[in-house]
């Protein structure tokens, strides 16, 4: 009996370390639960939300439709025009496969954009024209049914939560889920029919669509561009030059190409070159050699006549530096091209010199080839006097002249006023023949250069 | 049972009762600190991964200026860097601020975040200098470029350095595109759009070629003319990627749209 009486020992100690595992266990059950219960909440909520801003733009669109005055319908779009964000924001954060709601997001986005664009129309004091109103009339139309599968899915969900124990609730889940997704899918087929909106704004079809202008006819042979493109970088023997496999899409997108890998004479594999050719006209597109810099030799004026004698010596005629950033070792220079005394800021070419040996590293014309082409510059009907009246007085400036800037697809000739107010460096862009302030941009400079915003 | 219990019985003298006791006492001390153990829930009290959502400046390999500066001389003076304090944060400061962590028992990841900057004694700004104008204080973008950076570590770092900036472009095209959310955070957290944001290796410390791809990408280098989509071949679950338009193809990522 007393040998006996040892056994209890190992006997308690498996106890007590299964009640331990037992209490273990349901407390992090308790804590999974408490996770989930706070992640459906956030879900719901943003279920919710996303609902009550599609009311409300749906019910916006439809006073703005009706109103006759412009002060009012300027209100009403400036709402529709956050209600529709904070709705496509919200959309974009419920756990939704992007395939079941791109469309919506899309037609959400377009809404605002929409908004914004029409705002900037009555703001010039013009009036909405009949086919403006009739898409406002469709976009009315989409967003009530885009309201209605919302309603249904609300309601089922309603329906299912009203008799729930806790027990059921993750199946509930489950199914209020599939309930939404096609709700969802529904509406993403509805929206993939809707018209395609035609106005000015970064979001349009037509500036989504846009095609490049600067690339020249000629069609290159894979061959041809692999020519070119040892012939950009200067070498005169290649050890390997390797092509990235297209798809059979390759042509619908915007500049296509064939992407290169090439691997100089006597350099090691890793230290590879990539570089893009155009498939028409031959154009190289962009070219970097990311390898590492370590010492600094040359200054970054040093490095910016490097650029500018690169871009000469492959035949781009006058092109202007413009500011500049520093990363790494390497210096990033943008130039516009000029015509006469105008720049054109829509004709950007990126070059990139590293500051040990000032050697071209980078290169990047997807701009320049996407916009480039003959342009017919209007004279401009305010001088230069006349534009600085538009500007505020106490508006310190530093420099003026002539630039075409890029603004959705229209490229409008403006006065470019550099300067600071209150100690902050911007740009000013007034237009040359209308006088309206096109553009601010505020300069920012870091240690590593200047960055727009 | 028996058998096992007879078998200790002839081992056990007198003076085992002693080791008894002892034993149960260290385990009955045990199982009270295991217990007490199992009630502190393990909640959110990690605080250190939400500082990148704070604006903090964060030195990490390829930031320069005055903060690196004092950093370079803070480790030269304890012997732990030998380089010149000249405010870029290079090869020389990264080995030193590793050779420093692993010292004082902090996470070695070579790269200065609120934790490391109070253990070496300095304090680290916002993510602008405080030099320039009111205006323009707080607007950068070195937050976004290291979620960049950490997304492709996530995403790519098997990839050659073509397809870490492949990976990058497409995340901006997203931003720019009006299906997808308008911040590069909204298109990086999407629910279900990363696998590496859901499975949480976007909060691995990204390296040297990360940080330079997701630079070279913000710069505006588009290796992907435009791609809104990659995905692998090999792992793809979803058959509606296969039913996109497939433009080229990158290390093991196709790219479409």
């Amino acid at each position: 009996m007393k040998i006996r009486g040892k056994a209890w020992i190992p006997t308690v100690i498996l106890s007590i370390a299964l009640i331990v595992s037992l209490i273990w266990g349901y407390n992090q059950y308790k804590l999974k639960n408490k996770y989930e219960i706070s992640l459906s909440n956030q879900y719901q909520r943003l279920f919710y939300d996303v609902k009550k801003h599609v009311e409300n733009v749906q019910i916006d669109l439809s006073k703005a439709l009706l109103s006759n005055s412009r002060n009012q319908n300027v209100l009403m779009l400036s709402q529709i025009m956050s209600e529709s964000n904070s709705a496509q924001d919200k959309l974009s954060q419920m756990p939704i496969n992007h395939s079941d709601v791109g469309k919506t997001e899309k037609f959400l986005s377009q809404v605002a954009d929409y908004s914004y664009y029409l705002i900037q129309t009555h703001l010039k004091g013009e009036e909405l024209t009949s086919k403006q109103r009739e898409t406002l009339f469709n976009l009315q139309g989409s967003s009530s049914n885009f309201n209605k599968e919302l309603s249904e899915a609300q309601n089922k969900i309603a329906q299912s939560m009203e008799n729930t124990t806790t027990a059921q609730l993750s199946k509930v889940e489950e199914a209020n889920q599939s309930v939404l997704n096609t709700q969802l899918l529904n509406l993403e087929k509805e929206m993939g029919k809707s018209p395609e909106l035609i106005y000015d704004g970064p979001f349009s079809e037509q500036n989504l669509g846009k095609k490049p202008v600067g690339l020249g006819t000629k069609k290159v042979t894979l061959k041809e561009a692999q020519k070119i493109a040892t012939d950009f970088i200067g070498v005169k023997k290649v050890e390997e030059i390797s092509t990235y496999e297209n798809g059979k899409d390759i042509s619908l997108v915007k500049i296509p190409s064939y992407t290169f890998n090439i691997v100089p004479e006597n350099t090691s594999k890793d230290r590879a070159i990539y570089m893009g050719v155009s498939q028409k006209g031959g154009n190289v597109v962009w070219m970097s050699n990311p390898r590492a810099v370590s010492k600094v030799n040359i200054s970054m004026k040093q490095a910016e006549q490097k650029a500018a004698a690169f871009l000469k010596e492959k035949g781009m005629e006058n092109m202007e530096p413009n500011y500049s950033l520093k990363y790494d070792g390497v210096g990033i220079f943008n130039f516009a091209y000029k015509n006469d005394d105008v720049t054109i800021y829509s004709d950007l070419i990126k070059v990139n010199v590293a500051l040990d040996n000032g050697e071209i590293v980078g290169y990047d014309a997807n701009t320049y080839l996407m916009n480039h082409q003959e342009r017919d510059i209007p004279e401009p009907k305010l001088t230069q006097a006349e534009a600085r009246e538009k500007v505020k007085v106490d508006y310190d400036i530093d420099s003026v002249r002539l630039a075409i800037i890029p603004k959705g697809s229209r490229e409008p000739l403006c006065y470019e006023f550099k300067g600071k107010y209150r100690g902050s460096d911007f740009i000013i862009y007034i237009n040359a023949v209308t006088g309206d302030e096109e553009e601010i941009l505020q300069i920012i400079k870091n240690e590593n250069g200047t960055l727009t915003f | 049972m028996n058998k096992i219990f007879s078998f200790t019985e002839n081992i056990i003298r007198e003076e085992d009762i002693f080791m008894r006791k002892k034993i149960l006492i260290i385990g009955t001390f045990l199982l009270i600190f295991l217990t007490i153990f199992t009630f502190i829930e393990p909640g959110l009290k990690d605080a250190s991964k939400y500082d990148y959502y704070q604006g903090i400046r964060i030195l990490y390999w390829g930031t320069t200026g005055e903060d690196v500066k004092s950093v370079q001389w803070r480790l030269l003076q304890w012997k732990y860097y030998n380089g010149k304090v000249d405010g870029i944060y290079g090869t020389g400061t990264y080995r030193a601020v590793r050779k420093f962590q692993r010292k004082n028992g902090l996470k070695e990841d070579g790269v200065v975040g609120p934790q490391t900057a109070t253990a070496i004694g300095i304090s680290l700004g916002t993510t602008t200098n405080t030099a320039y104008a009111t205006s323009t204080a707080g607007v950068s973008r070195s937050g976004d470029e290291y979620l960049l950076a950490r997304v492709i570590h996530g995403e790519a770092r098997g990839e050659p350095y073509l397809g870490k900036v492949a990976v990058g472009a497409v995340i901006l095209n997203r931003v720019k595109s009006p299906s997808f959310p308008n911040t590069i955070a909204g298109v990086i957290y999407q629910p279900l759009a990363f696998t590496a944001v859901a499975d949480g290796q976007i909060n691995l410390t990204p390296n040297n070629d990360s940080i330079k791809a997701a630079r070279d990408a913000l710069n505006g280098w588009d290796p992907t003319y435009g791609c809104l989509y990659y995905w692998n071949p090999a792992t793809a679950t979803s058959k509606w990627i296969w039913s996109r338009k497939v433009m080229l193809k990158i290390g093991k990522h196709w790219f479409g749209l």
